[in-house]
């Protein structure tokens, strides 16, 4: 039993704000017109890239952001420290929370999961009869099941980046990556042979925080929609 | 023959010897176990006791069905839903396989369709207890989980639903909490809808998770024809009168639609008996109910991550209606504020002992000193007393701030 939660169960309900989780580089700089059409106004530092700040106001009282890493997003708003965020497909896929929903897609930070193999050896063999492969990805879950459903056992080398390196130096015979123009792939002597799935960003929300807070919650999205319409 | 039974364990050090790993910390647990401590041991079992309390008050009758039962009884209707949650362990005595419970709503409906299935209906039993479970999710990793619950049996109908509401609504005050809301899901509603429309095999399996994950996107590729009325239906997720009016707008054919009533129905119910009580409604909701059959619910706190128990209507037994909530006591004590510790009073040895009854009765929680202490006070506080008794008086501590 721990005694930490306590004092947040005694907080009155109005007071606690909404937190909004924003994944860091890329996409932060995609968001900002459509947060801006949504009316959030975030305190100075936030398109700071190098600023020290993780946590920032905005102009409503009751809102406050939140900068973290991509995959950290999806793990923010699972938890609950953060009720809503904007986090990619990829994300979604990968850690498959069900307590995180997804009612918008933004539309933003399109790119797509793939396979890629060494333009070498591509397209040699019959996959149909594989029973195995080792596969390098950031996304060991997707990848995983993508070959499951073929019946293959993908075995995983999970990297953190510069995953084009992997099949040059014999740790694995191809790669599940984000691919977005694939010139990092043409340079690594990589060629994509297979689109996983298609991605963009979502809006996405805690399930427990649509139940429990639905009127603010549900304006925020109503907010988001509009904006998407604009 | 017990006798030859007897297991010899090498000392630990002899052990050790073996490997070169550390010795493991004796105070770690398995994953998902934990140990209770005071004072919050003696507040959840007071938190039980005000909820059973309150069942009780409402005429719901206890049973207390075992850990351990054969694994086809246990997993039998409504408990092939957590068959994969299940621990399961060989019966010495006739080789059969047992299951340690995961849930007990389906002993509740296997007691009330054999033993219990003479007895008058509508029946109303209550329970509490604690299941284990395989796994623990990230999210919620406890695998020991306590729960304490009502079923009310024998009985199809929206007041038998507001009923099961309203019993949980005021055991959760007893315990504390008197912020609560309720939310209200029809689980075949989507089903229902799916099959009218003529979804089938893959396409209906892949729209289901997206319309269970919530995702907008996802609806809009794969609902074809539904796309607009699930997408209606998702964003109608909230309070209650706003969603029953989009339940109402929406296109539905006759099966969903009977859901959709019933559902409403239920509401109104509740509504017209306890018009103070929060309630959302989410139509499209059915993940985590794979047992349910009509009106099911789930209870929130504000401000609290966790569920704090879940319910709704099953079948019991062949074909009997039935509803029932399930409360997880863990999750209400995380969430109710804490309550007043017992005062500790410290008696010194040689007191008066029928003074010391009388002041039990009176409330106090009583430690005796078992040897003379030098200063009876320094020994008080020593052992976390909150009171002392002095001269036949029971004085409060008060700790000077440094």
């Amino acid at each position: 039993m721990t005694a930490e939660f306590r004092a947040a169960a005694l907080a009155p309900e109005l007071e606690t704000k909404l937190i909004m989780a924003v994944p860091k580089g890329r996409i932060l700089a995609e968001c900002a017109p459509l947060m801006a059409r949504a009316g959030i106004r975030p305190s100075e530092g936030w398109n700071d890239e190098d600023s020290r700040h993780l946590r920032f106001a905005t102009d409503d009282p009751k809102l406050d952001l939140v900068r973290v890493r991509s995959f950290d997003v999806a793990t923010f708003v699972a938890f609950g420290a953060a009720q809503i965020g904007i986090c990619g497909a990829d994300v979604l896929q990968e850690f498959d929370y069900p307590e995180i929903y997804a009612p918008l897609d933004l539309g933003i930070g399109a790119c797509r999961i793939s396979v890629a193999e060494p333009r070498a050896t591509a397209g040699q063999g019959d996959s149909r009869e594989w029973s195995h492969i080792r596969v390098a990805t950031k996304y060991p879950n997707i990848a995983r099941r993508h070959y499951a459903a073929r019946g293959i056992q993908a075995e995983i080398v999970h990297l953190n980046g510069a995953m084009e390196l992997a099949p040059g130096l014999g740790l694995s015979r191809l790669i599940v990556d984000l691919v977005a123009t694939g010139s990092t792939l043409k340079a690594n002597g990589l060629v994509e042979t297979e689109v996983i799935a298609k991605v963009t960003s979502r809006l996405i929300v805690n399930r427990t925080a649509l139940k429990t807070r639905p009127e603010e919650v549900g304006a925020l999205i109503a907010r988001f929609r509009a904006a998407l319409s604009a | 023959m017990r006798r030859a039974m007897r297991v010899l364990y090498a000392p630990a050090h002899a052990r050790m010897t073996m490997t070169d790993d550390l010795p493991p910390n004796p105070a770690l647990l398995p994953a998902g176990m934990r140990d209770l401590l005071p004072p919050d041991a003696e507040t959840e079992a007071a938190a039980v006791g005000a909820l059973m309390e309150v069942f009780g008050a409402h005429g719901y009758q206890r049973v207390k069905p075992p850990l351990l039962e054969f694994e086809d009884s246990l997993l039998s209707g409504s408990g092939a839903a957590v068959g994969d949650q299940t621990f399961r362990m060989m019966d010495p005595d006739t080789r059969r396989m047992m299951g340690l419970r995961a849930d007990m709503t389906p002993q509740i409906a296997r007691i009330a369709s054999t033993r219990l299935g003479h007895t008058p209906r509508p029946l109303r039993l209550s329970y509490n207890g604690q299941c284990l479970r395989i796994h623990g999710s990230q999210i919620a990793p406890e695998r020991q989980v306590a729960q304490a619950g009502i079923e009310l049996i024998g009985h199809d109908s929206p007041v038998a639903d507001a009923e099961i509401v309203l019993v949980g609504a005021e055991a959760l005050y007893a315990a504390g909490l008197a912020r609560v809301s309720f939310d209200l899901t029809m689980p075949p509603l989507v089903p229902t809808l799916l099959d009218e429309a003529g979804f089938t095999g893959e396409a209906r399996a892949r729209l289901g998770r997206a319309l269970d994950r919530k995702d907008a996107a996802a609806v809009t590729e794969r609902g074809g024809a539904l796309a607009g009325v699930l997408t209606d239906l998702l964003l109608a997720a909230g309070p209650a009168e706003r969603a029953l009016a989009a339940l109402r707008q929406a296109a539905l054919p006759p099966g969903a639609r009977a859901h959709a009533e019933r559902l409403a129905d239920a509401v109104s119910a509740i509504h017209a008996r306890a018009p103070g009580l929060t309630l959302t409604v989410d139509p499209v909701e059915f993940r985590g109910f794979r047992y349910h059959t009509g009106v099911s619910m789930t209870v929130y706190a504000p401000g609290r991550h966790e569920e704090l128990g879940r319910g709704g209507r099953y079948i019991c037994g062949e074909a009997e209606p039935a509803t029932g909530l399930t409360l997880y006591p863990d999750a209400i004590l995380r969430a109710a504020p804490a309550r007043a510790v017992r005062a500790r009073l410290f008696l010194p040895l040689g007191h008066d002992t029928a003074l010391a009854k009388a002041l039990r009765v009176q409330g106090f929680a009583t430690v005796a000193a078992l040897d003379a202490a030098a200063d009876p006070l320094a020994e008080a506080c020593r052992q976390g007393c909150t009171h002392l008794l002095q001269d036949g008086i029971a004085v409060l501590i008060v700790k000077e701030t440094p």
